[in-house]
């Protein structure tokens, strides 16, 4: 699979012996001028000077050049006869094979310290970048913490970009990667995760004739830790050999580290939980799917039975068709939920933004709302002139009917909720207050989380614990804020919705729009 | 099955295209003890065939069907006919929504639904074909007459200073009373095609109409908003409506006592 242009080494290799030349001739010039000033005539040692700027900076075939045309130069100008390579002393010639040898040899000691040099100083990048790396995986938190630590740690050993496929048998179906790394790559991906022929070797591809990918398996050993691949861009073949065993040595390092924490295990464990999570939302999906159709069905023919002529006499009938409608509806609620909650989870909220009037949305709340507050008013604060709302009205709406439902579940019979709305410093603020149980310190921090339900009032309320997550999770989609306030247990609860308003867009509509 | 009956005769027919036979039972029940008499299909092929061969006065259409999807019905029957259709749709959806609307759909029930919010939506739509066949001039919602012949608007009989886009955007929603009306074909038919996307626009003039046509503009009950689709101004029996369950914590309260 090994296919790598040759071209490019030429080229680097043609220009470093063009700047030898260069140098060559500048340094004959000094030499000549020396000569025609003082008279000087014999020597070569000058020459001695580019041969050791071209091994110190182009390497070694640039010295060996520069020393056999700094010979040439010498025999050419400054042993007689001049302007001849044909040298008439015996003396001289051996003086300047002498040179050439002293050369050749300076050349090539200059040549190997520089390597040395350029090692010692890669090795000094590769411990420190070790260094950090260790200190993020000591400091890491979750799984994706720990695969970007893996990520950035190559970036630096490498001085490339570089791509980690975490669970790489889903390497095909991983959107957000899509942009960046080429067809075959991801199928090389996927077949090394998949323990192809491959799976402990290091595949290179050459996707373009300047993009040549490396892929390969974070540790043989366990394919847990996910497979990278790097776009190594235009390179040389000796570079690319460098590059592959800059690249061993950084994964043995890191697998090396990775081992001694233990991570192995962890990522094994995060990666069964998400399979299960996402089970379990494919699952909620379908069934809730299910669910509804038959609900539908309930729910229509019940409100067909309770306006029937036969029932309208018969008070107690009529009551139980209700309850099989109000029944109906509470399951469709859940069931929404869920849905909603799979949704969020599974593919993310997309608003759809517009302009909408936050009075609009706040009505069409409390409309969903009204059928499960039973007795308890709602008193109403909206200025007239709050400010449009660039959101995606529905998701807001949502949000709220799940924040109003919440203030109902928590509150007493009777009592008051007030909602209210009020623009300041280009915000909207969305503000539902109950005088219900109010929020405990410990239910606070955790009131955000999904599935969390207060254990004060687990036994005597419903729910599914899903309603604030899902509020939250479209308000944070609207680029919005949500906070809760409660002065302490039986005090009531204040939740905020804040949203961004945009304002500036609007202020010459009402002239111009109307003639 | 119901022989087919002239258009605007004394019974409305109903065609349910439904592929639940549940729904299609509760929807037959529902219509037939209102008055309408129903053909019933469960697929999008039979629904275009039925339509074709008998006269309908309504078409109630569900989204999801085994052969062609709603928006097929839709476009297949808009080819030939102007019977009012209304969509049996599902929630968090409303770009599809918008898009059944713009396709010739005339309204639409959020499934699950109740029988009185679907008769509302219902009467509004065969309203509105009446009226366009006798040329009827004048809408009426609630306190409000719209005399679109002699373009004014009156609250409780006294005439409304409206100005011509807000004339201009009362009339398009009255010729569709009780009928949603969705932003873009409002933006079009007031301020141009231009203007389709400024939802702002419409923001801004539906607030200084409900200034000067709602009782309580902060609380609108005539021109409500449909989030993310449009508007609707509602009709006459809608404003007090008396259609449970859809009649609010009153009729539940009652309810329970009762039980």
């Amino acid at each position: 699979m090994q296919r790598i242009g040759i071209s490019d080494a030429a080229r680097t290799h043609l220009r470093n012996v063009i700047y030898a030349l260069l140098i060559v001739a500048a340094t004959t010039a000094v030499r000549g001028a020396i000569q025609w000033y003082t008279g000087v005539t014999h020597g070569a040692s000058i020459f001695l000077i580019p041969v050791i700027i071209a091994a110190v900076n182009w390497g070694i075939v640039a010295a060996v050049v520069s020393a056999l045309a700094g010979g040439a130069a010498a025999a050419y100008f400054f042993y007689p006869p001049y302007f001849s390579l044909y040298i008439a002393s015996p003396n001289a010639i051996l003086n300047l094979v002498m040179f050439i040898i002293v050369a050749a040899v300076i050349g090539h000691l200059a040549a190997r310290l520089r390597a040395e040099a350029e090692r010692a100083r890669q090795r000094e990048i590769d411990v420190r970048a070790l260094y950090e790396f260790s200190r993020r995986l000591a400091a890491a938190f979750d799984t994706s913490e720990i695969h970007s630590a893996i990520e950035d740690h190559l970036s630096t050993v490498v001085e490339r970009k570089v791509v980690l496929f975490p669970s790489p048998r889903e390497a095909s179906i991983l959107p957000h990667r899509r942009t960046i790394v080429p067809d075959s790559v991801r199928d090389a991906v996927v077949d090394i995760a998949q323990g192809g022929p491959h799976s402990s070797d290091t595949v290179m591809i050459e996707e373009r004739p300047d993009s040549t990918w490396l892929v390969q398996a974070v540790s043989p050993k366990s394919l847990e830790f996910g497979v990278i691949a790097i776009n190594l861009g235009r390179v040389t073949k000796e570079r690319v050999n460098d590059l592959r065993a800059r690249v061993g040595t950084a994964l043995s390092d890191a697998t090396a580290t990775l081992e001694r924490l233990g991570v192995a295990h962890a990522i094994n464990e995060a990666h069964m939980r998400s399979r299960t999570e996402q089970l379990r939302d494919a699952l909620i999906g379908s069934v809730s799917h299910e669910l509804r159709t038959p609900l539908a069905s309930i729910m229509g023919a019940a409100t067909v039975l309770g306006s029937t002529q036969a029932l309208a006499s018969e008070p107690r009938l009529r009551a139980l068709v209700h309850d099989v409608y109000s029944e109906a509806e509470r399951l469709n609620s859940d069931i929404q939920n869920l849905l909603d909650a799979s949704r969020i989870s599974s593919e993310g909220v997309t608003p759809r933004m517009e302009w909408a009037d936050p009075t609009d949305i706040i009505h069409a709340a409390i409309e969903r709302c009204r059928r499960r507050l039973g007795d308890r008013r709602i008193s109403l604060d909206l200025p007239a002139d709050l400010p449009l709302i660039h959101v995606d009205a529905v998701l807001v709406q949502q949000a709220l009917v799940q924040i109003v439902d919440n203030a109902v579940k928590y509150s007493p019979a009777g009592s008051k909720i007030e909602i209210s709305a009020a623009a300041h410093d280009d915000k909207l603020a969305i503000k539902v207050r109950d005088t219900g149980v109010g929020l405990t310190a410990d239910e606070k921090s955790k009131m955000w989380n999904r599935f969390f339900r207060g254990d004060r009032l687990l036994a005597t309320t419903s729910g599914s614990g899903l309603g604030l997550w899902i509020a939250h999770a479209f308000i944070t989609a609207n680029d919005g804020a949500m906070t809760a306030l409660s002065a302490g247990p039986g005090e009531g609860t204040t939740i905020t919705i804040e949203l961004p308003v945009a304002q500036a867009a609007l202020v010459h509509v009402e002239s111009e729009a109307d003639e | 099955m119901s022989k087919a009956k002239p258009m605007n005769s004394a019974t409305p027919v109903v065609l349910i295209v439904d592929d639940e036979v549940q729904i299609r039972r509760f929807l037959r029940t529902g219509f037939e003890l209102n008055g309408f008499s129903v053909i019933e299909v469960g697929t999008g092929a039979e629904a275009i065939r039925s339509a074709s061969l008998q006269a309908i006065d309504l078409v109630i259409a569900d989204l999801a069907l085994p052969d062609i999807d709603g928006a097929g019905v839709i476009e297949r029957i808009r080819a030939w006919s102007t019977v009012p259709i209304i969509v049996l749709s599902v929630r968090s959806n409303e770009s599809e929504k918008v898009r059944l609307l713009e396709l010739g759909a005339d309204d639409y029930v959020v499934k699950p639904f109740g029988m009185a919010e679907l008769l509302a939506r219902v009467r509004a739509a065969l309203r509105r074909q009446m009226r366009a066949a006798s040329g009827e001039p004048q809408v009426k919602i609630g306190p409000l007459t719209i005399d679109l012949a002699a373009r004014a608007a009156l609250l409780n009989g006294a005439r409304l200073s409206l100005t011509p886009k807000e004339y201009r955007l009362l009339q398009v929603l009255a010729q569709h009373a009780g009928n949603v009306v969705t932003h873009q074909h409002l933006l079009k038919e007031v301020w141009g095609s231009v203007h389709v996307h400024d939802t702002h626009y419409l923001r801004i003039f539906v607030r200084k109409l409900r200034q000067k046509i709602e009782p309580d503009p902060n609380a609108p009950r005539i021109l409500v908003t449909e989030l993310g689709v449009g508007y609707r101004l509602v009709q006459n029996g809608e404003i007090d409506s008396p259609a449970w369950p859809h009649g609010g914590a009153t009729a539940a309260a009652a309810g329970s006592k009762a039980g």
